[in-house]
Formats: C-alpha cells, structure tokens, sequence
C-alpha cells in the first residue's frame, strides 16, 4: 500500500473513526455514572477520543523500524483513542469492568500491566492497561455511520503511570538525540517508583475506606431505616466519623438489627428528627439513630467517650426523655 | 418515666414563705402572669424536668393517698380542664396547699413553679410542680473597657442544677382510662423526686412535701417491682462470665443493697454504679430494663424477698449445699474456684474451695 492510498482511506473513514471513539467514551462515562461514580473527580484527565494525526499515522506505518507492517491501515488499531486517567489501580479495575462487559463491543485486552510484569519481572517501563474495542454491529452514531469491527484503543492507567507516560513519550521517543544510558535508568527508576507509590496509595485508600462500619455494611443500613422513618436522605457528614471512630468497637454485625427493633419500640423519633431537623447537624444524619440507641442501651459508655459537645447530647436526651443526672 | 416528646406549655410561678416567728402560716405571694421563657430558658428548664423526672433520673413513682374534695390531687384533677386565665387563679390554691404543709418554722420558703405541658408519643397532658429554695452565688461580669473579670453577688438564685435545692413532682395523664374514675390512681401516674432528702432518710422524699402537700402515699406494688429487681439481678450475676468468687461478692451485694443500705429507693442504675464497671453496667441496665424493672428508681420493700435475703445458699454437683445466713457470710466464708483432678479428657475438674473463718460446732 501506498501513502498516498492509505491517505485516502483515512480521510474517508476518519469521521466514522471519530464517530466510534466519541460513543466508546460516552457509554464507558455513563456506566461509571450509574454506578453511582462522579466521573469528574474520578477521572483525573478529561476522557476526549483523539483521533492520530496524518503525520504521526503515516510515521507509524511506514517509517517505524522496530514494528514492520503487512497490510498497515488494517493493522494499525489506535487510529482513534481514548484514554481514562484516574488515581488508583483499584480504580482501573472499575473501568475494565465496565469495558469487558458491555454488550455493544468485542474487546481485546492487548495490553495489560499485571501480565508484563509477570512476564518481564526485571524490567520497570511504560505500564497501563490497553484494550481494542471494535463495535459488534454496523451502527449510526450522531449521524455517522460506524462499521462493525472498526477498531478504537482504550487505554486505562493511574495519574502516576500517566505522569511516566507523558515523560517518556514526549522526551524520549521524539528526543533529538540519542539517548543517553543514564537517562534509561533514571526513567526506570522511576516507574519502579511509581509502582511502588501506587501501591502505597492503594493501602491507603483501602485503610481510610474500610472498617467495620462498611464492610459490615451498617452504614447503609442505618442510612436506609434514616430514609424509611424521616422520608428524607441523610447528609452525613464529618462529626459522624469521629462518633463511629469512637465507639468502633460496638459496631457489630447485628448492630443494624439492635437499631431496628429500638426504633420499632420508639418510632416517634422519625417524626422529632424531622421537626428538629435544622436544630443541630446531628439530626441530618444516620448517625442520630445510632446516638439513640446509644443512649438507650450504652449510656454510661456513651457519655463516658461522647467525643463532641454535651450540649448537643443534650438535645437527644430530652428527645428520648432519659435523664443525665446520675452522669 | 421515659419523657418523651416532652413540651411545656403553661409556667407561672407563685412564692412561698417561712413561716413567722410565732409559727404563723405566711400567706403566699400569687402572681397574675404566666413566664415566658425565650427558647434558651425554655430549653434549659425542659432539661432540669426531664433529669429530675425522667428514666434513670431518681424521682420514684408514688400512690396518690388523699384524693377528697380540696386535697391537692383532685386539685390537678380540675385545674387541668381549665382555660388560661382560671388555671391561672387556681394555680394559687397549691401554693396555699404548700404553705399549710409548711409546718414548722426550719422549712426554709422559695417558690413554687406550677407547668403544664405534654408528654408521650401520642402527647398526653401532665401537670408539674416544683418547689425550689433560693440560694446566693455570684454572676461573673466583665469590665468592657479593662476586661478584667470580677463577681457580682445575686442573693436568690433559683433551679442550679449543681446546687439542686428543689422538690419536683408531677402528675402525668394514663394513655387509658375510664369515663368515671373514682380512684384518680386510674388516670394519673405521679412521681416525685426530691433532690434534698438524704438517701439515708429512709424516705424518698420529704414528708411534708410528698404527703402533707401532695396527698402522696408509698405504692403497694414496691414489694413486687422489688422482687422482680432482685430475681433480674441474680439471674445476670449467674450468668455472668467472671469468676465464681466475683460472683459470690456481687451477690453479697446485691443483698446488702436490698436488705442493709437504708436507702428508701432502689434503681438499677443506682446499683450497677456501686457495683459494676462501665461495660458490665450498660448491659446491666440493658438486660433490667428487658426484664420489666422499671428504668426509674422505685420504693423498696423486701416483704416478697425477706427470707431469700436471710440466707446465702450455694448448691453444688453431688447434691451438697451449703448455707448461712447472710451477713455471716459476707465476713466469714471465702469460695475459690480451684483446677481438680485431670478428667479423662485430660482437663482439670472444677473444685470449689471454701473457707470457714470459724471452728466446727457439731456435726451429725
């Protein structure tokens, strides 16, 4: 094949080519969204299809020494690409879920940094996650027609492997001399950094997200009896972590269930939550249910640890009748 | 009493005098004006009710006795049908009732706080009364220009919670009741609570408040409600996971707390204070509450309980008893649990050993 051939066929195709990655990125986007993710702040750098330039596709498939193509316009499969930056491994697993379960692609998962490093244990370069989606049908998107098998590379990577990304390939492959050495090294050693941070984010992350309180999954519970006995949401907020923080060790698996049938003895606390609603922040929050029975069943505990103002415990008592006098 | 939803909506406020030097009554001064409290006091007042009288406070439930025309509790009885401006009037006759009561010169005066209000998840009408004595103290101020900070002397002041120089009592509506009561017991539950009265006393409030002024008499139901409080809390010392001496102490507790102590009222949470650590005494009052004792102090009566007071008994496996009488075994035996022979599991067997701080007498 020609340049010149290859030109033509690009130029044809380019805004089905676009087409597709725009509607790749639009449906990964909200998939993410009805599993309840903020895509803004989930993903670090805006997800826009890109599409190769005439340039860089021709350098590809003709001036490359390292990779020879047969047939280069069909082998060439990051024509279009999207990319979705976000900050931790776990995330990236997010995504792929949603890639390899979507019922409008086939995808081929031609890249993925868990397999190099076990392939290549030694080596620390360039790492993230690469799939080529082609569309399973023919089908028209914003008036475009699409192809099936059409293909569009998606590329999944943290903020970290990103930043390494955006080094080596703006400074390393288009560098205008030759590359010294050293400076392999020192990029290595970064990655070996990066992997190694990335990790440590990860820890930490699953550190600050997980306790009793999510994985026996009382947080939601109490949320949900909140939501049945007030009508509204909760808006839970700082002050309930510091409470649960302190009485961490009473959150057991049939807490929610001990929470329950207090409420179902004392259901006129749905309605005073409502009237007081604007009193104090602790009434716009699940937390207020957990203070109640609190108050009720561990009370010498509860005033003993009670980590914010008495004042405010006050409230509750008065609410629940209880008096504080013996404490 | 669990007072929830708790809402005041009447106060006015009558005072009360010592009587003269001659012993004469001093008649009251009435005021015409119901208080307005802004939402702080108001506030603040709602909590010294809800700690005087509310569950786990000490106020005790109590029996209305006199219930003739003009007796106080048929007083409430009619008052609480009135419109603002005749409860207003009528409010007056308690104090009078108060002073007559007043009997003798040392019954210091104050005033006398009469409110209404509603209580309860479906609000039912109650009727409070507090007498509280006036006392001196000091309000800081702050020199704006200097900030420097000096006390200024206030000779009455009123309803310190530290200092609790009051009496409250109240009468609270029954959720049910018949058209015709006859005995007022039917449609009110009353309680009292009188933070001056020494828990020695042997009284669990002052006589001439609960009974001279309010018509109050000690219910007939005590003997029971205390019995239930022994048998709970001897089940929960039972099955408590702490040694079999621990055990053996709380449970000579638990009968110099009935049967010794000469404090007129008996409350769980009075009880697990003394006698548990914070931990064991949530789950304490946890398990007292689920066993129908009531969360609020009662009066004691040990007439159900006397003879299990009298004795302490041990049984043992193997039909063995051992048994003495109660105060003999607080200050004369000790019991130790002691790892025995190895059972065929390879386990040691539970032996007990006692101790008798006493020679033998006679054996048969």
């Amino acid at each position: 094949m020609k340049e010149s051939d290859f030109l033509q066929n690009w130029h044809e195709e380019k805004s089905s080519y676009e087409a597709w990655g725009g509607f790749v990125a639009e449906e990964i986007l909200s998939h993410l969204r009805a599993n309840e993710i903020d895509t803004t702040s989930f993903l670090k750098v805006p997800p826009i299809p890109r599409l190769k330039t005439d340039a860089s596709l021709l350098d590809k498939a003709f001036y490359r020494k390292s990779k020879k193509y047969k047939n280069p316009y069909d082998e060439i499969e990051d024509k279009v690409g999207v990319r979705f930056v976000v900050l931790l491994l776990g995330d990236i697993e997010t995504i792929n879920k949603v890639i390899v379960n979507h019922p409008a692609w086939e995808y081929d998962a031609c890249k993925h940094f868990n397999e190099d490093r076990r392939r290549d244990p030694l080596l620390f370069t360039y790492q993230s996650v690469h799939f080529i989606l082609r569309p399973k049908i023919t089908f028209e998107f914003g008036g475009v027609y699409v192809p099936a098998g059409m293909p569009c590379e998606v590329q999944v990577r943290t903020l970290l492997q990103h930043a390494h990304a955006e080094l080596t390939h703006d400074a390393i492959y288009k560098a205008k001399r030759a590359i010294q050495p050293e400076v392999h090294r020192t990029v290595a050693k970064s990655m070996a950094l990066i992997e190694t941070t990335d990790d440590f984010f990860g820890q930490v992350s699953l550190k600050l997200s997980s306790g009793p309180l999510e994985e026996l999954g009382v947080d939601a519970r109490l949320d949900g009896m909140y939501r049945s006995i007030t009508g509204n949401f909760p808006s839970n907020q700082k002050s309930s972590i510091v409470i649960w923080d302190e009485f961490e060790d009473l959150i057991t698996g049939d807490l929610p269930s001990l929470i329950e049938s207090f409420l179902a003895r004392n259901q006129f606390l749905g309605e005073i939550i409502v009237k007081k609603y604007l009193d104090n922040g602790l009434y716009q929050q699940s937390v207020v249910l957990f203070i109640y029975w609190m108050l009720k069943r561990k009370r010498t505990r509860l005033l003993k640890d009670w980590p914010l103002e008495r004042v405010l415990l006050d409230s509750l008592a008065t609410d629940l009748g209880i008096s504080l006098e013996n404490h | 009493m669990q007072l929830i939803n708790l809402e005041i909506d009447r106060i006015i406020i009558h005072q009360v005098y010592q009587r003269d030097q001659e012993g004469q009554k001093v008649d009251p001064l009435q005021s015409h004006d119901y208080t307005r409290f802004d939402k702080n006091a108001m506030d603040a007042f709602i909590t010294r009710v809800r700690d005087a009288l509310g569950e786990e406070s000490s106020a005790v439930p109590m029996q209305i006795v006199n219930q003739n025309d003009g007796d106080l509790p048929r007083l409430v009885d009619d008052v609480m049908e009135m419109g603002d401006s005749d409860f207003s009037v009528s409010s007056y006759d308690f104090a009078l009732k108060l002073a007559s009561a007043q009997q003798r010169r040392s019954i210091p005066g104050g005033i006398l706080v009469v409110f209404t209000g509603t209580q309860g998840a479906t609000p039912k009408r109650f009727l409070g009364l507090i007498k509280a004595e006036v006392h001196s103290g000091y309000e800081k101020e702050v020199n704006t220009d200097t900030q420097e900070i000096s006390l200024k002397f206030v000779e009455e002041l009123l309803l310190t919670p530290g200092t609790k120089l009051y009496k409250t009592a109240a009468f609270f509506e029954k959720p049910k009741y018949g058209n015709e009561v006859e005995d007022l017991n039917q449609k009110w539950t009353v309680m009292i609570s009188d933070y001056q009265i020494s828990r020695t006393d042997g009284k669990a409030a002052a006589q001439y408040f609960y009974s001279d002024f309010l018509g109050f008499g000690y219910p007939k139901s005590s003997a029971r409600t205390t019995k239930n409080f022994y048998d709970s809390a001897n089940k929960f010392i039972a099955d408590l996971d702490v040694s079999e001496s621990d055990k053996s102490e709380l449970l000579n507790a638990l009968t110099t707390y009935l049967k010794v102590e000469k404090t007129p009222t008996v409350s769980s949470s009075d009880f697990a204070s003394k006698y548990f650590n914070d931990e064991t005494k949530d789950d304490f009052l946890a398990h007292m509450e689920d066993s129908g004792v009531p969360t609020s102090a009662f009066t004691k009566d040990i007439e159900h309980i006397e003879s299990k007071l009298k004795f302490r008994k041990v049984k043992f496996g193997g039909n063995i008893k051992f048994w003495a009488p109660h105060e003999v075994f607080a200050e004369k035996v000790s019991m130790e649990t002691i790892p025995g022979d190895l059972d065929e599991s390879g386990q040691p067997a539970q032996w007990t050993k006692i101790l008798v701080k006493d020679r033998v007498m006679q054996q048969e």
